[in-house]
């Protein structure tokens, strides 16, 4: 994934420009061409991140819910944790490229596949912190939830989970990321986004392209990230209020 | 047991005649105010939320959640304006037990469990705390359960004490019981050797009967609300066997070291309390445990 912005056309020789009518630049297949990239940013780019990112957020929208049931039930019914570790470890471990190419030969080229590919490798991540998290909420809070007279349900929505959430969101960052970053191999199976532009460029040979799409793609992980790290500011600003002396 | 976080396996409770067994899980819980070691604040809520967590349960209203939770911030000696939206993790552990106390008497609960709830805190600060809490528990009336393996800080704060061991009930009477006639060996080590010294802790001079003022202005004079251990200890500084006791600026009458020596010797009935519990006799190192 990233290795997208390895110059893999360095050594290789003046390339066929059949971009008809470009400029010096674009027709000499230099590194990167800013008039170009800037001239088809609105038609190419723009929809092709736009796309990315609805394929990002319906990858982690659905994959979040099933890690988050299943991290729950988990951490009520403690046998669950091995054998949904063992799927989900079990998806995570298979190579990106060879799991969708399984996925093509039942479900076929399409946006569907390439999100069931992206879902399943979020999982993993998202279960595990999301358990962890719960896990990690300190014996006597809950203690005290319990002496106070709240029932379960109430103890897991208002004790628990808030206390886990510096762990989920943790969790969501990096599914996020990753994601993104995933979602550009995706483009071989149909997902589309900025790895189908970068999947144009290897064939073309045009590094313009190629640089923009691979570092817009890590643009857009870098701002995923920084967006959810701020969310979780505002969702948890007890976090970050301790006491300075101690 | 009582608040059945642990679940009763034999016997039972009653509040008010009123088996908890019986009782709702939640109900029961939400009627008794819970404090512990571990204080257990929740560290995502402010401490208005904190101390509001029963009240919410119980559908009050969010104005009354403030003024109650200020008014219990101010009972518990912090600031009812600033420190109601701050975060628990803001508080140094003394403070923490302080608002784990007023959370516990946020809906008025007409019992308190308070399972050693100041032990994980500095000797200093557990003082005050213990004070403290004296003092407000004398404005609430309550009836409190206070669970410690500090029998000094059972003398202090308990009215009636009741000493367990291995599950089982020893003895239940007052301090000042406990110390003069311990029913067994256990209890007797437990409550320490020099129980004769720590009961007079306990015993304050008006409670004696006072010998005529010594009439003599040169002696040292005490107030009547002094305890026993002090007055010996102005006898030891002053070197004298009589302190005059005052009332105010009124002289009450006096005390001798012969009147406080009389009530640390062993009261007659000791040996009938000691044949009364089927544990006596057994070697004082047994008791070692708690």
């Amino acid at each position: 994934m990233t290795l997208a912005l390895q110059p893999v056309f360095a050594a290789g020789g003046p390339v066929i420009p059949n971009f008809g009518g470009g400029s010096n630049c674009v027709v000499q297949n230099h590194q990167f061409c800013m008039s170009w990239f800037l001239d088809n940013f609105h038609s190419v780019f723009g929809p092709a991140i736009v796309q990315h990112i609805v394929l990002t957020l319906i990858a982690v929208g659905v994959g979040m819910p099933i890690a988050f049931g299943a991290a729950i039930f988990a951490y009520k019914q403690n046998w669950f944790e091995t054998p949904f570790s063992l799927f989900a470890a079990f998806l995570y471990t298979i190579p990106s490229l060879a799991l969708f190419e399984l996925l093509v030969q039942v479900t076929g080229i399409n946006r569907f596949t390439a999100e069931v590919g992206l879902v399943s490798y979020t999982l993993l991540i998202l279960f595990r912190n999301t358990l962890t998290g719960l896990r990690g909420v300190p014996p006597a809070t809950i203690e005290a939830a319990q002496a106070m007279g709240l029932t379960p349900r109430q103890t897991l929505l208002r004790v628990e989970l808030p206390l886990a959430t510096p762990a989920i969101m943790a969790g969501v960052r990096i599914a996020t990321v990753t994601t993104i970053s995933l979602a550009t191999v995706a483009a071989y199976i149909g997902g589309g986004g900025l790895g189908a532009l970068i999947f144009d460029a290897i064939q073309s040979g045009f590094k313009t392209e190629f640089v923009a799409a691979g570092a817009l793609a890590i643009l857009l992980a870098i701002v995923a990230d920084i967006l959810l790290v701020l969310l979780q500011r505002v969702i948890t600003p007890w976090s970050r209020r301790r006491l300075q002396t101690t | 047991m009582v608040n059945r976080l642990i679940s009763i396996t034999d016997g039972d409770i009653t509040i008010d005649g009123e088996s908890v067994r019986k009782l709702e899980l939640t109900q029961l819980r939400r009627r008794i105010g819970y404090v512990f070691q571990q204080i257990g604040l929740f560290p995502h809520m402010t401490i208005e939320s904190n101390i509001g967590a029963v009240p919410r349960l119980l559908g009050w209203s969010k104005s009354r959640i403030r003024s109650r939770a200020g008014e219990l911030l101010e009972l518990v000696g912090l600031d009812p304006e600033g420190d109601l939206r701050r975060y628990p993790g803001e508080f140094s552990g003394g403070q923490q037990q302080r608002i784990g106390v007023a959370r516990a008497m946020a809906a008025d609960p007409p019992i308190m469990l308070m399972d050693e709830p100041f032990g994980a805190i500095d000797p200093i600060a557990r003082e005050r705390l213990q004070n403290d809490f004296l003092r407000l528990h004398r404005q609430v009336r309550k009836t409190v359960i206070f669970v410690t393996h500090d029998i000094d800080e059972a003398i202090k704060m308990g009215d009636r004490i009741a000493i367990m061991r291995d599950g089982h009930l020893v003895q239940l009477d007052s301090a000042d019981r406990l110390l003069a006639s311990p029913a067994d060996d256990f209890v007797a080590s437990f409550v320490g050797e020099d129980r004769g010294l720590k009961r007079l802790r306990v015993r304050k001079l008006d409670e004696l009967e006072l010998d005529p003022p010594a009439g003599d202005d040169s002696s040292a004079s005490v107030s009547s609300d002094t305890t026993l251990h002090f007055a010996l200890s102005r006898m030891l500084a002053e070197g004298t066997t009589r302190l005059n006791v005052v009332d105010g600026d009124t002289a009450v009458g006096s005390v001798s070291l012969g009147t406080i020596t009389r009530l640390i010797a062993p009261p007659e009935d000791a040996n009938g309390h000691l044949a009364a519990d089927g544990t006596s006799g057994h070697p004082a190192a047994e008791g070692a445990g708690e």
